[in-house]
């Protein structure tokens, strides 16, 4: 950024960070507080309005069951956000566990959890994916469990990582030297150091998740057709594409995206903030 | 911003990708003769390239082959006519049925049919039954060559439907039969034979210079496979003559083609469970709302199926409220509903009352509401029904499933069905109680009526066609009188056609189940004008 943009603006680096970051978070936090207490019947089956475009009254639209788009959109983003999060969450459990203990006990556990790592990695994660949601049912559960089994191995690498440079360090060193447990030196001395990679990755994931959910709905292999979920609208709306139904698949997607980019603007800022070689700028 | 276009490419990427997926199917290889014959490309969607052609194995689960005809065959006025045969008797026991084939019969390689083919054809399918899932040749005990040109049928015991059967099966060459190369390329004495069988892309039939009536008068046919929508495109840039669509396309309109609904035999029930909540051998079997026959009467007589109709379907199909008029053996009863106070007068007889406000009715402490599940495009069926129903205080919630859910929730929660055949063992197995508490696909609803039973073992036992259509009908009034299931519409099929193409409506018959490969059934008669 040129200086002139600074002084413009009026604002440091620092301080334009933690604005943008704000401002995803509250948009994202908005929707997901509205989408989860919206009255079901502002996006229910009302034929007589199927197929009317953008307007002042429905602003996305209405789609052939005269479902109002800008409501379902809303409702589905935070159907996808809820999923996004838990599995999220699972993944980054999963993943600080493995990455902390395997490199804390190192040897043949090491060797195993790399391992699995390689192999889903080498996986095509959308397939995987689909295997584990038809296996479980499909569904809420069998997506969320599926993006979350998924997810882990990449967080687990960092962490892992991050682990193996802190073991060499001095101070954990001495702390083994002074006769502390291997647990104690993990909960006290690794984990806190661990905690800002693993933040920012937890936040990068979301993004994955959110897009994984909305791919394997695309594909019928997620949440049911009668769910409202972006990647079941954008299905919908590729039937009626070929009709000249444009708004059906716009707007959902433009809002699929838009959430995508601010959890990445949230990512990348956190790890400009915590990352201690960036965060003095 | 680097971002940004990264995702801005990724899309256009996307879409490429898509738009290259609908037209690799239409630019499959042709044989490069096309310019010098009379062709037409037609698209009736893909059950057609779902199994197999050889009609030993079922080809054709939809309609009937294009390549190999049988021995009678169903007329535009839905009664049966000769086609291998000319004529036919059946003994006064039931037992014995004996056709008479025309004279000079060949099959497309130029080989004479004789009734030594139909009696391989009839034998072969009866070896490999469990090959054959749309002949069920269980109640045939045997069949021979009485001379050349006769064929007699024996029946173990007396089945009614047997001549459905034999307009089903079509004869293929004793001599040349070779069960690998017929799975594509069958030899037959239909209209058509295949000259070109390329695996979920194409099938290209030229005339068979043998048929009997003389080979039809289009040179050349492709029935080609692709996604419904990459139909409609196809169809927009002029390289299609016929499209099935969807009844939501049928309002657009396409540049030198015509949208024409074609009369089906094809309903849309929902079953509706008759029995209260029970277990039985570990399945779960019932449901304690459509239990009540007041529900089950109330909706029969007070939804309104023009107004679904319009809405699901864009206003194409009929109300109906049993099995339609086009069938020979069905009761088919005059829809009068949308009598929504008489309905909600039922209701209110029965218990149902509203004493929450919250619009849906309760009875000691059920609320009525219940579960219908819908597969494929049926869902928006549903939805129509559910906000129809809404003003009788019933709700309906619309579940999109695959029939694999389905298959979990049949016993115990509404399910719409699609049948339409010419064969009424349809009522079989929607009604008789053999077949119920099964744990199969038949008589979902658990309806038991001894009395239904009896009329129906009586058709099914008859021994003239008019007395089996008299107890086959006698069978849906007493059964419809209970409603197991809720008939909703007599769907119609539509396909866009060419302007330079005449699918002689006149020769169409009444379409069975299947959207799409109806249609064919008389490619021999159409015209390119």
């Amino acid at each position: 950024m040129s200086k002139r943009a600074l002084t413009f603006t009026g604002l440091n680096a620092r301080s334009r960070m933690i604005i943008y970051i704000s401002v995803a978070v509250v948009y994202l936090a908005c929707v997901f507080v509205w989408g989860t207490l919206l009255d079901p019947s502002a996006y229910a089956v009302r034929f007589a309005d199927k197929f009317i475009p953008p307007s002042a009254g429905h602003i996305f639209g209405t789609d052939f069951m005269g479902r109002d788009m800008f409501f379902r959109c809303v409702r589905g983003l935070s159907n996808s956000l809820v999923i996004g999060l838990a599995a999220s969450l699972i993944s980054s459990v999963i993943a600080l566990v493995f990455g902390i203990s395997s490199a804390v006990i190192g040897g043949k556990f090491d060797k195993a959890v790399l391992m699995c790592v390689d192999c889903c990695m080498g996986l095509p994660h959308l397939v995987l994916l689909i295997l584990i949601s038809f296996m479980l049912g499909r569904g809420a559960k069998g997506v969320m469990l599926g993006v979350a089994f998924t997810h882990w191995p990449e967080l687990t690498r960092l962490v892992r990582a991050e682990v193996l440079q802190l073991r060499s360090s001095q101070y954990v060193r001495a702390s083994y030297k002074m006769g502390k447990s291997r647990m104690y030196v993990a909960m006290r001395h690794i984990f806190p150091h661990v905690i800002p990679v693993y933040l920012v990755g937890i936040v990068l994931l979301f993004p994955h998740a959110i897009m994984h959910e909305s791919a394997v709905t695309f594909l019928g292999f997620g949440l049911p057709a009668e769910t409202p979920a972006i990647g079941v609208i954008l299905s919908e709306a590729m039937r009626h594409i070929a009709t000249g139904k444009w708004w059906l698949a716009l707007f959902p997607g433009l809002m699929l995206i838009a959430a995508v980019l601010l959890f990445d603007v949230i990512g990348e800022n956190l790890k400009r903030l915590l990352n201690p070689s960036s965060a003095q700028e | 911003m680097k971002k940004l276009i990264c995702v801005m490419a990724l899309i256009a990427l996307m879409t490429a990708t898509l738009i290259g997926c609908g037209n690799n199917n239409t630019e499959a290889n042709t044989p490069d003769d096309t310019e010098t014959k009379s062709s037409i490309a037609v698209y009736v969607g893909t059950t057609i390239f779902d199994g197999s052609l050889d009609p030993v194995k079922g080809s054709m689960s939809y309609g009937y082959s294009f390549t190999n005809s049988a021995l009678i065959k169903v007329n535009p006025n839905s009664e049966y006519a000769g086609d291998m045969a000319e004529s036919w008797a059946i003994s006064e026991d039931a037992l014995k049925y004996t056709f008479r084939l025309r004279s000079g019969l060949m099959f497309s390689d130029g080989t004479a049919l004789t009734a030594e083919d139909v009696v391989f054809t009839y034998k072969t399918v009866m070896d490999n039954q469990a090959e054959n899932e749309n002949v069920d040749l269980s109640r045939l005990a045997g069949v021979r060559a009485v001379d050349e040109l006769t064929v007699e049928f024996t029946l173990s015991e007396p089945f009614s439907p047997f001549l459905d059967t034999t307009a089903l099966l079509g004869i293929v060459p004793g001599a040349s039969y070779d069960a690998e190369a017929f799975e594509h390329y069958p030899v037959g004495s239909g209209p058509w034979k295949v000259i070109q069988y390329d695996p979920n892309q194409q099938i290209i039939v030229e005339p068979n210079p043998y048929y009997y009536e003389g080979a039809p008068g289009i040179e050349r046919v492709t029935l080609v496979y692709m996604d419904n929508d990459a139909a409609i495109a196809a169809a927009r840039s002029g390289q299609l003559d016929v499209v099935m669509v969807n009844p939501n396309y049928a309002s657009e309109s396409i540049a030198r083609m015509t949208a024409i609904p074609l009369e089906t035999m094809d309903v849309r029930l929902i079953s509706m469970p008759v029995l209260p909540v029970q277990e039985k051998d570990g399945i779960t079997f019932g449901n304690n709302v459509t239990s009540d026959i007041a529900v089950r009467h109330a909706l029969t007589i007070g939804i309104d199926r023009e107004t679904i109709i319009q809405n699901a379907f864009n206003g194409i199909g009929k109300p109906a409220a049993g099995f339609t008029s086009n069938l020979i053996w069905a009761d088919s009863i005059p829809v009068s509903d949308n009598r929504k106070d008489e309905a909600k007068s039922i209701l209110e007889a029965a218990g149902w009352t509203d004493t929450d406000g919250d619009g849906i009715r309760e009875k000691d402490g059920v609320a009525c509401i219940f579960d219908v599940y819908a597969a494929e495009d049926r869902y928006v069926l549903v939805a129509a029904l559910a906000e129809d129903v809404a003003e009788l205080g019933i709700q309906i919630v619309p579940h999109s499933s695959d029939w694999g859910v389905i298959t979990d929730n049949m016993y115990t929660s509404g399910v719409i069905w699609g049948w339409g055949q010419y064969s009424p063992t349809v009522l079989y197995s929607l009604f008789d109680a053999e077949v119920a508490l099964t744990g199969g696909w038949d008589n979902v609803v658990s309806y038991m009526n001894p009395e239904v039973d009896a009329k129906i073992h009586n058709a099914i036992g008859a021994v003239t066609q008019t007395d089996a259509i008299e107890n086959w009908k006698a069978a849906q009034e007493l059964a419809n009188a209970d409603y197991p299931y809720l008939y909703i519409v007599n769907i119609e099929h539509c396909y866009f056609v060419s302007d330079r193409l005449d699918i002689s409506a006149d020769t169409q018959i009444p379409h069975p189940h299947g959207h799409g490969s109806p249609i064919i059934c008389n490619m021999k008669d159409w015209i390119l004008k």
